[in-house]
């Protein structure tokens, strides 16, 4: 037995480190965002060596960056070995790097960050300038997903030579439809980073600073939709086994996989909607590049109800809510992932909404938008990650869940829920009556308009604290699945497709057209913005340091 | 059929006046947005035509090459910058876009597609890519304005499109060249 384990523990090292050092990132992520909380709430002033920027830069990057990105490794490595089998010894060696990049990269960030030499938040807008060596780091965070990427594609590839004429599996079809989106998204940020880089070192004088923005937002826009994949690719493909069903339809899934992977990376102008140098008309088109991501995500919505009504009547559910009651709301991996959908709708609601013109105007840069995402990743991602964990730690470390940590699990569920509603819905209304986003304390001398947004504030900083609680848990439930649950197997949770299913068609597979599409629609969405913004570029700005 | 009446209302839908401003008041829109629509309608309405006059089609492009050709000439056509000027300004020019992209391109195009070989289809795609390789090097370059009603901006944005849009049809002809392409068609559907 110890023998299993420990080749169990020695064959999944890949996948465990990654989900790991993942969990740390979680860990000081969110003791960070309990210092902003608090401090919003007017409980306490940081200090000046560590000041609330800081925080605030160190919170966002290591939250969405750091923690996304090696859950999302490890995640798709663990389901591409599942799936196309043992990773060959050049993809191995592609994988490691690709952590080696990220660590390199993330020490430099961070300690920058720390130095005080880039306290210019995740988004690292110029004119704010930083020490050249935060931009470096980037670019080493960037080369780890090209890595990840490049072993993804290989696997893909080696195992279509091996099983001619043959679908990929869902599962593996997802990964490589994420990677593709993440490396098409990462072009334009990669480009910006290396504009960056001479200017930050004053090889080059002045930046383009509208310019930038646009290729950051081509990146930031697209990351979402990334983890977004990353999420429904739970949903598609390990939800149905988790409640006793079946795939809904093969051939809706891997549609959608390729509509986002098509569509998306234009949308990333719904982030600058207030910004000038863009003309009405172009930021009119773009409300309908936004908008066309909201149809594969109603195609998902309607793949989930039709998976939740089926196996809700085949478990004898009846009328016409009564499959509803009969699914397993007390098994947390369920549990997880149906709050995450949930919040999803919630989420997604307010997104429309602020891809508008006029609506946007109202809530920009406000605590509404950190509202927003704090559902939409803070819930609907983070808790689908959180309900892969119960299984599919134990399962790469060869041990089982005990119902203690199942309990556990349910509570920390609830904790996090009620947290994020607290802290999201507070940040909401706040943001709405002026409150503004990136903000340390301050009650503008005691304005009236201020001292109205303190019961929310306040709200804010006691979800806040119970938010941390969560990640306290999590993070002792991570490392007991990982070190200390008893031993044994837990089989992967992914599912099959309905006996009487639809063959997929061949077409979806044609992945070499996808890329072709994808490269046709971005050059749509960015060659007329571009050449502008780059023609009729006003002089560029000197660096500023606002800090 | 259902394919006809998409094409038919794209067709209908980029003829309306103010979608058929709103696209023509950029020269991006105009030039890599409603003439390649307009196209594209043609193309789906192109298998009621084929049908309805399969003898014509059969007796006029039996080998596919006529189509192909007509097809050329048009695209050729709608390259020169003074044809687009002209559809601004002078109303026939502009139904005569209105006609000849879909009706003398997309329909004669997708006649010619199920009959010429790969070799052909090969060669068009080259010709093509190596006709807007040409157009971008152009529009990318030079100095003063093609087009009497749009700004060198507006012309250099176009140069750019067209450099995207060879470099999409370069790949797809490397993709078509070297991979099987065959592997991808359901037997159900071709
Ligand atoms: C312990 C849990 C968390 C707490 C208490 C928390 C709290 C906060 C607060 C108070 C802000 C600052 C608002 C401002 O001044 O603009 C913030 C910003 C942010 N949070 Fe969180 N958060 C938590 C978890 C997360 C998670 C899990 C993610 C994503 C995975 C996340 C992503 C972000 C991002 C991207 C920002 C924006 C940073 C910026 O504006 O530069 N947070 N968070
Ligand atoms: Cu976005």
């Amino acid at each position: 037995m110890a023998n299993t384990m420990q080749s169990h523990m020695k064959k999944n090292t890949l996948p465990l480190v990654h989900f790991f050092l993942a969990f740390i990132m979680l860990l000081i992520g969110g003791t960070l965002g309990l210092l902003q909380g608090l401090n919003r709430g007017g409980v306490f002033e940081l200090p000046a060596s560590f000041n609330y920027y800081e925080v605030l830069t160190l919170h966002g990057i290591l939250l969405i960056l750091a923690f996304t990105t090696l859950f999302t490794n490890g995640y798709m490595y663990a389901a591409v070995r599942h799936t196309l089998g043992e990773l060959s010894k050049t993809v191995k060696i592609l994988a490691w790097s690709s952590l080696a990049s990220f660590l390199i990269g993330s020490v430099l960030v961070v300690w920058m960050v720390l130095a005080g030499e880039a306290t210019v938040m995740y988004t690292f807008y110029p004119p704010m300038q930083a020490s050249p060596w935060f931009y470096i780091g980037l670019v080493f965070v960037v080369l780890c997903i090209w890595l990840a990427g490049l072993g993804i594609f290989i696997s893909a590839f080696q195992w279509k030579r091996r099983n001619r004429g043959q679908h990929l599996p869902i599962l593996a079809f997802f990964a490589v439809g994420i990677y593709t989106l993440v490396i098409f998204g990462s072009i334009g940020v990669t480009v910006e980073v290396l504009m960056l880089i001479p200017w930050a070192f004053g090889w080059t004088e002045t930046i383009n600073v509208m310019l930038s923005r646009t290729l950051f937002w081509s990146f930031g826009h697209t990351l979402v939709n990334v983890w977004y994949l990353v999420a429904i690719s739970v949903w598609y493909t390990i939800l149905p086994k988790i409640i006793g069903g079946r795939i809904f339809s093969d051939t809706l899934a891997r549609l959608v996989v390729i509509l986002i992977v098509i569509l998306n990376v234009p949308g990333g102008f719904h982030h600058q909607i207030v910004d000038p140098a863009f003309s009405e008309g172009l930021k009119f088109m773009h409300v309908f590049m936004s908008l066309s991501i909201a149809f594969p995500s109603l195609m998902t919505a309607f793949a989930m109800f039709a998976v939740l009504e089926r196996t809700g009547r085949k478990r004898g559910g009846r009328g016409l809510l009564g499959w509803l009651w009969v699914l397993p709301w007390g098994d947390v991996r369920f549990l997880t992932i149906m709050i995450a959908m949930i919040s999803f709708i919630i989420g997604g609601a307010g997104g429309i909404a602020q891809t508008n013109n006029q609506l946007n105007q109202v809530v920009h840069n406000s605590l509404w938008v950190v509202g927003h995402f704090h559902i939409t990743v803070g819930v609907t991602v983070v808790m689908t990650f959180f309900g892969l964990v119960y299984w599919l730690i134990p399962h790469l470390s060869g041990r089982v869940m005990t119902p203690f940590i199942h309990h556990l699990g349910m509570f920390q569920t609830a904790v996090w829920t009620i947290g994020m509603a607290l802290m999201a819905l507070s940040m909401h209304a706040a943001g709405l009556f002026g409150a503004p986003r990136r903000t340390s304390y301050t009650t503008y001398g005691d304005s009236a308009t201020a001292l109205g947004w303190e019961p929310y504030l306040s709200f804010l900083a006691t979800g806040g604290t119970l938010l941390f609680f969560g990640v306290i848990l999590i993070v002792y439930i991570v490392a007991h699945l990982m070190f200390f649950a008893p031993k044994g197997d837990t089989p992967f949770m992914d599912s099959r497709v309905e006996d009487n299913a639809h063959p997929t068609p061949k077409w979806t597979e044609n992945w070499g057209l996808w890329v072709i599409v994808a490269i046709l629609i971005i050059s749509m969405g960015y060659v007329v913005p571009l050449v502008d913004l780059i023609e009729n570029a006003p002089p560029g700005s000197p660096p500023h340091r606002t800090w | 059929m259902k394919q006809f009446w998409y094409g038919l209302v794209l067709f209908l839908f980029l003829a309306l006046p103010p979608v058929r401003h709103l696209l023509e008041s950029i020269m991006a829109f105009h030039m890599h947005m409603q003439m390649p629509l307009l196209f594209v309608s043609g193309l789906l309405m192109a298998p009621f035509f084929m049908k309805r006059f399969k003898n014509f089609f059969d007796q006029w492009n039996g080998s596919g090459l006529p189509g192909v050709i007509l097809f050329l000439v048009i695209v050729l056509y709608w390259m020169v910058p003074k044809a687009m000027d002209e559809s601004l300004e002078i109303m026939a020019v502009e139904a005569f876009k209105f006609i000849s992209l879909p009706f003398l391109a997309g329909v004669p195009l997708r006649d010619s597609w199920v009959r010429i070989g790969k070799a052909t289809e090969s060669v068009l795609l080259l010709a093509l890519a190596i006709l807007f390789s040409i157009m971008a090097y152009l529009y990318i370059l030079f100095e003063s304005t093609l087009c009497n009603n749009y700004l060198l901006v507006d012309q250099k944005t176009v140069g750019w499109g067209f450099a995207f849009f060879s470099l999409c049809l370069i790949l797809y002809l490397v993709l078509t060249l070297f991979t099987d392409q065959s592997q991808y068609y359901d037997e159900a559907s071709t």
